[in-house]
């Protein structure tokens, strides 16, 4: 196992990576934009090297200088966490090339499942069902019509290249289907000069439901079930949950078991995530699979009682999964919820400063409370960053119970200095709708979103 | 460190070339492509449809869709000599790819030379020059131990131009010299005989180790017309050589066949006998994977005038993996850039001249022009080429070069000695060497950068390209020296000698400008084939699978022991 590992990230994620080695005696090797020296979550690191200005593109973004630092300290592999260079898949071809493990996937996995076309192409031959749409990318015009008049509209075009919304037209019939063609393929090739377009059957009112695998170097995958994560704003997720309170036990054990075999039948090693969108009618369709650990990967760790962190350490080292899918069951029910540092009355401005007060009480039950963060107080949040400033999980024997231990823990959470989401994750937590179990990405249930002030 | 650090190289196209002048630069190179595509598809024509007709008439299938269906789908088709005798006319006649396609072809994941008689000109018959091109294809699979399969419907040499064919030392006896070689070297060699194979065309396949005949196939030294009583006794050609002679009687042939798909199958099947492909071995822990920075890009990084600048390394950075790059010397010999980069994962050393101006070594604060040779870049050139060649790491040459440094410091300093060095090196080379005219490849610069007077496995020249002894400038300024000043001005006063002179100095630079054609170039078998700079990616992509595909035959150290290592450590700053 490698003795020392350098961490490629910061924050929560980077102490929660810690954590992990810690536990297993492994040293850590950290790395801090000058914006981050001097930050109290870095004393967690056994050593710490300053990788550039504050400006991720200058530190955090600097494939050269992260590997630097692990040759310079002697760490035999890297931990990307999330974000910044986890799914970049030339920073983890030049960590092996440089003789570091790249705690991950293979570059060219990632890279496949990096890019819409591709993944959808290898998850359908996995025999995982797809959103129903063209196959692969678009001749033309004409054949965006063709699949039009097999899947029928509201037709979404998509850029193979986009992101940001940029290069997506949605069509309600053949006229708006060729005007649209013309100004997605204009708009992305000035975006990402590449003006490639698929299209995909438009589906609302849809529920976000991921399945956590983990899959050896070895060609095994097993799967630890599901998250439900459609409480979300602007495809940022606030609340997730496992399980999933759409699927019954015999869905949710088909879904994973699909879930891993297409990890497996792509090579994927290391922890993924595959992504589902459960349509109104109860479909399901493969949407996106995330290379990476993953934000909410505690639920998943609660319901399962694994280590995610620390299966990647093993796999990297080239450990045969010493889990069957057998092994794996789901106890009671975890919620988890990001704290960030935004004003939700406010149209989630971000409220960079520094926090006073950080009281996450960790014992009002019937639960038990898991808090995961890298601020205490006295923490400035710097403005370059992303805002979470905390996830607080909790794992009770059922959902209500669940329900009800976040209740009493984010009422009584005092977070000051900043302005934070807690009101938001009460009122959804409060709805009648949470409760029932009956959301899904089109609104947060119980909040409604206030008009931004000018 | 035993390691082969490669790092980030290139930057994103807009960090250094505006968007108009890279639309410009390749909107430019878009015509000469279309130029480029234009040509191959009249090459591919052969003689022409109505020929097409009468092969298919035949039940016979032509020579590009013997390799079409040769060959694994989806896969590129590399051809060499496409533009052999072009331009040129015999009598009335063409001889388009001389009669003859010769390919790197993939078949049951392996790559193999594919030399396929065209029998839409001639009946695939030789011309002048189709024996050198034959050969030159034998001897690319015999340095990379490529399989041969030779698709052999020949009725022999095109008997008007026989004396240039026939009798020299690369005449036609000289292809089953080379049969011979290959064959001693342990290079399979497979035939299928589709048609009329008459003198030449008949020993063509014999020395191959197994050779399929369809039933409209016969083999002869001599057809029927000059066989003294065949025709009282009505003996055919088909009679006296066919697969009914050579696969039962004579053992000249091996397997007989009802038609060419079925030829077409049974030698697939045949290759897939043969050992795979080394390549994956040689990946050393990696996978293929493409430029970080498009290869697209390419096309618009060269400016539409020959004389400006682009940046080198923006060149390599998107024809290696990932754009990632080990350059060594990197502050030596700056006109030189010399490192190595992998290919679809394969390590291939590359050798570039850098564009623009560089600081010079030998006079503090002054700058001189890059794109040509001085004593610290040949010097490191030669010690990579050996330390790449005692590593057996193939080596691509992109040239972009105007000659070596000239004058007094130069001839002092003993130019032509360092250059004598790096020729040598060169000319003894064993590892597998693949040479690129991107654009400038002048004097003794297109020598020192491994031209193909050198014998590079292949060399392709891009639409650009500019292959002569020197520029038209350099050789008017020559010509015209007596009649110009210091500054190579003309000296002379008078508006009528004036004007004389300058009409005497631009017909000398275009004529000079005409030999530059790099079709008239590939005509002539003076450069192996032409490629846009939108292909060369590809191109080395399917280059270095060759030249890691063959075992046992070459120097293939692992990169731990890597020579390049030692002069790394030679190289690297102090403290």
């Amino acid at each position: 196992m490698f003795q020392k590992i350098l961490i490629g990230n910061r924050g929560e994620v980077a102490v929660r990576i810690a954590r992990a080695a810690r536990e297993r005696k492994i040293a850590t090797v950290g790395v801090c934009s000058t914006a981050d020296q001097g930050a109290a979550w870095l004393a967690q690191m056994d050593e710490v090297v300053c990788i550039g200005g504050p400006s991720p593109r200058e530190s955090y973004l600097r494939l050269d200088r992260i590997v630097q630092a692990a040759v310079q300290t002697g760490a035999t592999a890297i931990h990307p966490g999330w974000g910044f260079l986890a799914e970049n898949a030339r920073f983890a071809a030049l960590c092996e090339q440089h003789g570091i493990t790249f705690i991950g996937p293979s570059p060219r996995v990632m890279e496949m499942m990096g890019l819409k076309s591709p993944a959808k192409a290898a998850m359908r031959a996995a025999g995982l069902p797809v959103i129903p749409g063209s196959n692969g990318l678009l001749a033309d015009v004409d054949e965006a019509l063709t699949v039009a008049a097999r899947v029928g509209y509201p037709l979404i075009l998509k850029a193979d290249a986009g992101g940001g919304g940029r290069g997506m037209r949605l069509c309600t019939d053949d006229a708006s289907l060729r005007s649209g063609y013309a100004s997605a393929t204009a708009e992305a090739t000035a975006a990402f000069g590449n003006g490639a377009l698929y299209c995909e059957s438009y589906l609302t009112g849809g529920r976000h439901i991921e399945v956590q695998v983990l899959g050896d170097r070895f060609g095994r995958a097993v799967h630890l079930f599901e998250r439900e994560c459609s409480v979300q704003r602007n495809h940022q997720k606030l609340i997730e949950e496992s399980p999933s309170p759409a699927l019954t036990q015999d869905q949710r054990e088909e879904l994973g078991a699909r879930a891993a075999t297409a990890a497996a039948s792509i090579g994927y090693a290391g922890a993924g995530t595959v992504e589902f969108l459960r349509a109104a009618d109860g479909r399901i369709f493969f949407m996106e699979m995330n290379t990476r650990l993953q934000v909410e990967h505690p639920v998943t760790e609660l319901v399962t009682g694994l280590d995610i962190v620390g299966e990647q350490f093993a796999i990297a080292a080239n450990r045969p999964l010493r889990l069957s899918q057998m092994d794996v069951r789901v106890r009671g029910h975890a919620i988890e919820c990001r704290i960030n540092a935004e004003d939700p009355s406010a149209d989630f401005k971000p409220s960079p400063g520094v926090v006073s007060r950080m009281d996450l009480p960790l014992t009002l039950g019937s639960g038990t409370v898991r808090v995961d963060t890298h601020v205490a107080a006295g923490y400035e949040v710097p403005p370059y960053y992303d805002s979470l400033i905390a996830k607080v999980i909790v794992h009770a024997e059922s959902r209500p119970a669940a329900i009800e231990t976040m209740l009493r823990t984010l009422r009584a959470a005092k977070v000051e200095g900043v302005a934070t989401t807690i009101p938001l994750h009460l009122a959804v937590l409060e709805s009648p709708e949470f409760a029932r179990g009956e959301y899904d990405t089109r609104s947060i249930p119980g909040w409604k979103p206030t008009k931004v002030r000018v | 460190m035993a390691k082969v650090p490669l790092s980030e190289i290139g930057s994103s196209r807009d960090a250094f070339l505006d968007a108009a002048t890279f639309a410009k630069n390749r909107a430019a190179m878009q015509q000469k492509d279309a130029d480029l595509a234009a040509k191959r598809a009249k090459v591919a024509l052969g003689w022409g449809a109505s020929y097409l007709e009468r092969v298919h008439q035949k039940g016979k299938l032509s020579a590009r869709e013997r390799v079409d269906a040769l060959k694994d789908p989806g896969t590129p088709v590399r051809e060499v000599g496409t533009f052999v005798n072009h331009g040129r006319l015999f009598g009335k006649l063409e001889s388009p790819a001389a009669g003859v396609v010769t390919a790197f072809v993939r078949i049951e994941n392996r790559w193999t030379i594919v030399i396929a008689n065209d029998n839409t000109v001639a009946s695939g018959s030789w011309w002048p020059r189709t024996p050198e091109k034959i050969e030159r294809a034998q001897e690319m699979a015999l340095r990379l131990r490529l399989p041969v399969v030779y698709l052999v419907d020949c009725s022999g040499l095109y008997l008007p131009e026989q004396s240039a064919s026939f009798p020299g030392l690369t005449g036609a006896g000289h292809i089953f010299k080379k049969n011979a070689e290959l064959s001693h070297a342990g290079v399979p060699q497979i035939a299928g005989v589709f048609g009329d194979c008459i003198a030449g065309g008949g020993y063509m396949p014999i020395i191959s180790d197994r050779v399929y005949m369809t039933e409209s196939a016969y083999m002869v030294i001599a057809g029927a017309a000059l066989i003294k009583g065949a025709k009282s006794m009505h003996l055919s050609s088909l009679d006296i050589g066919g697969p009914e002679v050579h696969v039962h009687q004579s053992g000249c042939a091996d397997v007989r066949v009802p038609d060419d798909r079925t030829a077409l199958a049974m030698i697939r099947a045949e290759i897939a006998r043969l050992p795979s492909s080394g390549a994956d071995y040689h990946r050393h822990g990696a996978e293929a994977a493409m430029p970080h920075h498009p290869a697209s890009e390419i096309e618009g990084l060269f400016p539409t005038d020959y004389r400006m600048t682009y940046a080198a390394e923006e060149v390599i950075a998107r024809l290696v993996d990932r754009s990632l790059f080990w350059e060594l010397f990197a502050d030596r010999g700056r006109e030189m850039i010399v490192g190595v980069g992998r290919v679809d994962g394969l390590y291939m050393g590359f050798v570039a001249n850098r564009q623009g101006v560089i600081d010079d070594p030998e006079h503090k604060n002054a700058q001189k022009p890059a794109g040509i040779l001085y004593r610290e870049g040949i010097a490191k050139v030669a010690a990579f080429s050996r330390a790449c060649n005692a590593d057996g790491i193939p080596i691509v040459w992109l040239q972009d070069i105007s000659g070596f440094d000239i004058g007094v410091e130069a001839e002092r300093l003993g130019l032509l000695g360092y250059g004598s060095s790096l020729i040598y090196a060169n000319s003894t080379n064993t590892v597998p060497m693949f040479t690129v005219l991107l654009r400038k490849a002048s004097g003794a610069g297109y020598y020192a950068m491994a031209g193909l007077p050198y014998e590079p496995v292949v060399q392709l020249s891009t639409p650009i390209a500019r292959q002569s002894v020197m520029e038209g400038r350099t050789l008017a300024i020559a010509a015209f020296n007596t009649k110009l000043d210091d500054d190579f001005e003309i000296a002379s006063k008078d508006p009528r000698e004036r004007a004389e002179i300058e009409k005497g100095m631009r017909d000398t630079e275009a004529r000079i400008e005409g030999d530059m054609d790099p079709y008239k170039s590939a005509a002539q078998m003076d450069t192996d084939e032409i490629v846009s700079l939108g292909e060369l990616r590809g191109w080395l992509e399917t280059l270095a699978q060759c030249a890691y595909q063959a075992s046992g035959y070459r120097t293939l150290k692992n990169p731990r022991i890597w020579s390049l290592h030692d002069l790394a450590a030679l190289s690297e700053p102090r403290g």
